[in-house]
């Protein structure tokens, strides 16, 4: 069975861009353009991993979406990615290197924005689909 | 050093000593009264103030030392010389002690009265010219007391908080603004040091000020008295040096700088906001371009096609916000060269509509003009063309398949009256509410492929606003919305 990777983001012509390349890479991919939107697919659709952008309605829209998500039966254990181009517009760096930092900020990732498609996927194959065990579901 | 025409009286019951005294003195320029009696004596001496006085001291009805004591009495420094032909050393005393200048032994000769005479109007001159120096002094001291209460009043009213500091910072001076600006909660006392009253975060104030004391040319410093930038003031101190280029203290300038500081923030807000909206359509751009050249879904070219379009048309979308934040800076900026001509508006609108007629049978949608004949406006051209450009292209751009966009003009109470009117995806009542916000764009499934600034709006009310016009809009989500403007009508 095709894993699922659902893509939330304000933006419709990144939703574009990244849509084919997952596609073509084997993915099945399901797109929503707002946190809200976000959280009705996800319960929906039940995707494998979760690629949020940070800042949609309100520049803290993915954070809220993705500690929503968590806070899912069926998506504690959904791993999260927050794409985020906050680090260059406010100085803030975000991390998850520490387990302080995993506990408030529950994604398991964040990626810099602009993330070029290939790179993007080469990432989450790589950190999420490497083996099939890794995967959910 | 002299007074040329004294005051004379002379109190004698002698004919022969009054006319004497007269002849002698009125023949040098002086003026002479006479008092033939006591009585009458103290009641001319006592009506005027003379500056010599010539006093007998056996007059017939009242004794000379009394007339003496009458005119002391009233005038302390009157100069009196008694005359007596009984001379003794005891009345001499006598008249001496009750303030007599001198006294004069009868008979004698005119060269005797006239050396005593001028003896006593040289001491009279020093006792006018002390007596003058005397009221100056008293009036400058009243000058300067209202001179210090106007200074004071003066110091009190300006705006700007002032607060002077001896060497050892202790309060010399201060006015009202200074502490209400400081926001202190203890009162500054005069003569007490600054220190005492300033809290904590203030203390850098005197420190700063103080640790270069002798070198300190001048120092300016920002405080945050109510953070974020509620209150921040501005200190700028100098030092008072006296002839010899000691500091003798310090006088510190507060001015309230909190609207420049939100200035401030309002404009690093919006570059940050301009900088964020240059960049999304720059990284969608990015994206297509890279998906091009890493050929990621193939060698196929036409596959890329859909995404070279979407890349020109958000690159469009680019130059447009930069020439709209140019505009909006320029207006901001007061920079606007304009060419005010009297345009027919509802010729500008057809003109516009006209521009616009192939996009608008491309987009599947129909126009409607409904125009009033001779509408004139004082605008520039250009500016005109500009808001009728945004309006129209946004009725165009959110509107839906077989859609209208329908413009009318009319007359309305010395305005012509602009609407423009789509039967579009309209607007939620939160969204309107933001429209001419800066970079305010509504987001949701409808708007999600059309491109825009966030910025047209904006520029329009900004232009709308400067004529002295107003805009308004109405819209009913799914349904449509009405942009209604007013410029003033020409006058004739």
């Amino acid at each position: 069975m095709k894993k699922k990777i659902m893509m939330v983001d304000d933006d419709y012509d990144l939703l574009q861009i990244y849509i084919p390349v997952l596609e073509k890479a084997g993915f099945e991919v399901a797109t929503a353009n707002s946190a809200a939107e976000g959280l009705e697919l996800f319960k929906t659709f039940l995707p494998d991993l979760v690629l949020v952008d940070m800042a949609m309605e309100h520049f803290d829209s993915g954070f809220v979406l993705c500690h929503r998500i968590k806070s899912l039966p069926e998506g504690a254990q959904t791993p999260v990615v927050i794409l985020t181009a906050a680090s260059h517009e406010t100085g803030i760096r975000f991390s998850t290197q520490t387990a302080e930092e995993r506990k408030w900020i529950q994604a398991d990732e964040y990626l810099d924005k602009p993330v070029p498609a290939r790179e993007l996927l080469a990432f989450i194959t790589e950190r999420f689909f490497s083996t099939p065990d890794q995967a959910h579901h | 050093m002299k007074i040329e025409r004294a005051n004379i009286l002379v109190v004698d019951d002698e004919f022969g000593m009054r006319e004497g005294i007269r002849r002698l003195f009125e023949a040098q320029g002086h003026r002479v009264e006479t008092a033939e009696t006591g009585r009458l004596g103290i009641d001319k001496g006592v009506a005027e103030e003379f500056d010599i006085y010539f006093i007998d001291l056996r007059i017939g009805d009242i004794d000379g030392v009394e007339v003496l004591g009458a005119i002391k009495g009233k005038y302390p420094e009157a100069i009196c010389v008694i005359c007596t032909a009984y001379a003794s050393i005891e009345t001499a005393v006598e008249t001496t002690r009750l303030g007599a200048y001198h006294y004069i032994a009868k008979p004698f000769a005119p060269e005797e009265i006239q050396l005593v005479f001028d003896r006593a109007l040289e001491r009279r001159w020093y006792i006018l010219e002390a007596r003058q120096l005397r009221l100056e002094q008293e009036r400058r001291l009243l000058e300067i007391a209202q001179e210090k209460s106007r200074i004071r009043t003066i110091i009190n009213s300006i705006a700007d908080g002032i607060v002077v500091l001896n060497q050892d910072a202790e309060v010399v001076l201060f006015n009202p603004q200074y502490p209400r600006l400081l926001e202190l909660k203890n009162e500054l006392v005069i003569g007490r040091s600054i220190r005492e009253v300033l809290p904590e975060h203030l203390q850098e104030m005197v420190t700063d000020i103080f640790n270069q004391k002798d070198n300190l040319q001048g120092i300016q410093q920002e405080f945050v008295i109510r953070p974020p930038a509620k209150l921040v003031v501005m200190a700028n101190t100098t030092p008072i040096r006296d002839d010899q280029n000691r500091v003798l203290g310090f006088v510190s300038v507060l001015r309230d700088i909190s609207e420049l500081k939100q200035l401030e923030l309002l404009k690093s807000q919006f570059v940050n906001m301009a900088a964020h909206e240059l960049k999304a359509p720059l990284t969608a751009i990015q994206g297509y371009l890279e998906m091009v050249v890493d050929k990621s879904l193939g060698d196929e070219p036409v596959v890329y096609d859909g995404y070279l379009r979407r890349s020109l048309e958000r690159s469009k979308t680019l130059i447009t916000l930069i020439n709209d934040l140019l505009n909006i800076s320029r207006i901001q900026a007061g920079k606007v060269r304009r060419e005010i001509e009297r345009l027919d508006l509802s010729a500008q609108v057809k003109s516009v509509v006209d521009f616009f007629a192939n996009e608008i049978e491309k987009s599947g949608l129909s126009a409607k003009l409904e125009l009033c004949e001779g509408l004139m406006i004082d605008a520039d051209r250009e500016e005109m063309q500009r808001v009728l450009t945004n309006l129209i292209s946004n009725a165009i751009k959110y509107n839906r398949p077989q859609g209208l966009v329908l413009v009318k003009t009319s007359r309305e109470k010395g305005y012509a009256r602009l609407v423009v009117q789509d039967t579009g995806i309209g607007m939620k009542p939160e969204e309107k509410e933001r429209l001419f916000e800066e970079f305010f764009r509504a987001k949701n499934p409808h708007t999600r492929t059309i491109t825009g600034t966030g910025l047209g709006l904006t520029l329009v009310k900004k232009i709308v606003d400067s004529y002295a016009g107003r805009i308004e809009a109405e819209s009913v989500y799914e349904q449509g919305t009405t942009f209604t403007v007013l410029i003033p009508l020409a006058e004739r």
